[in-house]
């Protein structure tokens, strides 16, 4: 607790000494599945400066640690693309077939993660030489996955198990499974390592988990068919596909506080790492939405391609 | 186990709806049309979730819950059972009602993809004024096609889930405009 108040003070000094900047994303990228393309979003102008064709129906998408590179899943063409993301150009694609869609980046090593729902396995590769390293053996159709800050533990929505895989990076190996509620999808890790949080399409909630205990702390109630969650300012916000909205709860009390009208079918979320804004993703509505998670108010909008999905992390 | 396995994944193949996985990705169909009449007189129309009588293909809509959708994570909104004049049975749940904004959004709930070759179906109706005596009338449709697995049979790809919708959207649509515009 002291130290969080410690780091709301950083914040607050940031935030007012009008540096801000130095820790807000400046821009994002958007797989817009049926166009086929990634959207580039400058976000102090909320204006789409570039489009990348992609191919395959990208939806899935990850970083580098350093921001430079996007990975992206194309499920249609089973591909792996790499897109240099200073330059604005494809420079390597790789069929790594099956249903690859979640997609994660290793925060410090040269590693990603591809859940593929078909085999129900996560493929690990090597972002060098985008080969495939090995395959580790999870639940039923993985879809969301996510890594702890500190690189030990890379986390997979196993969407047909109804629970979510804790997996042990460097032993390769799953070490514990903990239930969830009904199909997890989207899954996202706070900045503390020590939560997860799933969006459940089917039962229309978000569990809980406590990483290190492996154990659920409890389940929040959203809007129709939460696709991912966004945690800024103590809350977390999921997006409901069929609600049009976004449900805003408490993470503390782990209650629902608010539900923003949002757009039409909601879908990726992220929070900036200052925590200033959160970004989504309207795949109905072709738009990126930008939310102040104070004010829980619509802030700016931006056009971006047909049907954007950006599962996964999209900001950089 | 092999032979279990195979009479398993047949029996899952009839009933789409409980074999819920996804298909690689999403279509989208979005199809208007302008009327010429004002909104709300196109709303009384398309307005009423318990009322599908301006779909040409539908028989009967038999429902409960009037126009009061679904919330949070309760499954406790408006309800309909579509009985279509092939003969096919479409169940189907509101998600969203605004009478102000003429707008709603429901979901399919089950539906047998020879009936419509679709899983995952949700949907939006909206109509909007275009002055005093024009309207539009906009159906969007999301969803995913007929077969959820790699490598579809022809009738069940994502092709044919568009076409089937996107055939089904421009007929009604015309019908309706006829309808009003006819005075029937």
């Amino acid at each position: 607790m002291r130290a969080f108040v410690r780091v709301s003070a950083v914040v607050a000094v940031l935030a007012f000494g009008g540096l801000q900047s130095a820790a807000m994303a400046g821009e994002a990228l958007t797989t817009n599945q049926p166009a086929d393309t990634l959207s580039f979003v400058d976000l102090s102008a909320m204006k789409e400066v570039a489009t990348v064709k992609i191919g395959g129906k990208p939806a899935g998408i990850a970083l580098s640690p350093d921001k430079t590179k996007a990975y992206i899943t194309s499920p249609d063409s089973k591909e792996l693309v790499e897109v240099d993301a200073v330059s604005r150009a494809v420079t390597r694609r790789v069929t790594l077939g099956g249903g690859p869609l979640g997609i994660a980046a290793h925060p410090k090593l040269p590693e990603i993660y591809v859940a593929d729902w078909y085999s129900h396995k996560i493929l690990v590769i090597n972002a060098k030489t985008l080969a495939v390293v090995c395959a580790i053996s999870v639940g039923q159709s993985p879809s969301g996955l996510a890594v702890t800050p500190d690189g030990r533990l890379l986390l997979s929505a196993d969407r047909d198990s109804d629970a979510v895989s804790i997996v042990d990076i460097a032993r390769r190996e799953r070490i514990a499974s903990v239930p969830t509620g009904k199909r997890p999808f989207g899954i996202t890790i706070d900045n503390n390592g020590e939560r997860a949080y799933t969006a459940n399409v089917k039962s229309n909630d978000v569990t809980v988990i406590d990483i290190a205990s492996r154990s659920v702390l409890g389940s929040v109630p959203t809007g129709r068919r939460p696709y991912a969650v966004a945690l800024a300012n103590g809350l977390g916000f999921s997006t409901d596909q069929y609600g049009g909205s976004i449900t805003v709860f408490d993470l503390a009390k782990l209650v629902p506080t608010e539900t923003i009208k949002a757009c039409d079918h909601p879908e990726g979320i992220e929070a900036d790492p200052s925590g200033h804004d959160v970004y989504v993703a309207c795949w109905g509505d072709n738009v990126l939405l930008r939310l102040d998670p104070r004010t829980l108010k619509v802030t700016g909008k931006a056009d971006v391609g047909d049907g954007p999905r950006a599962f996964g992390k999209f900001l950089r | 186990m092999l032979k279990r396995l195979a009479i398993a994944a047949a029996i899952l193949g009839s009933f789409p709806i409980m074999a819920w996985a996804h298909g690689p990705s999403r279509q989208k169909v979005t199809e208007s049309v302008e009327i010429n009449a004002p909104a709300d007189k196109v709303w009384a129309v398309v307005g009423n979730f318990q009322d599908l009588s301006w779909v040409p293909a539908v028989a009967k809509t038999e429902g409960t819950g009037d126009n009061k959708p679904a919330s949070g994570s309760n499954n406790d909104g408006a309800k309909r059972t579509i009985t279509l004049k092939s003969g096919g049975v479409i169940e189907e749940m509101l998600d969203e009602y605004d009478a102000k904004e003429m707008t709603y959004s429901y979901e399919i709930t089950k539906v047998d993809v020879k009936v419509l070759p679709v899983n995952d179906y949700s949907s939006h109706i909206t109509v909007t004024a275009n002055g005093a005596d024009k309207s539009t009338l906009e159906w969007k449709g999301a969803f995913y096609r007929g077969f959820m697995n790699n490598d579809p049979p022809p009738e069940l790809n994502d092709e044919a889930s568009k076409k089937a919708v996107t055939d089904l959207y421009k007929s009604t649509l015309e019908a309706v405009k006829a309808k009003i515009e006819g005075g029937k």
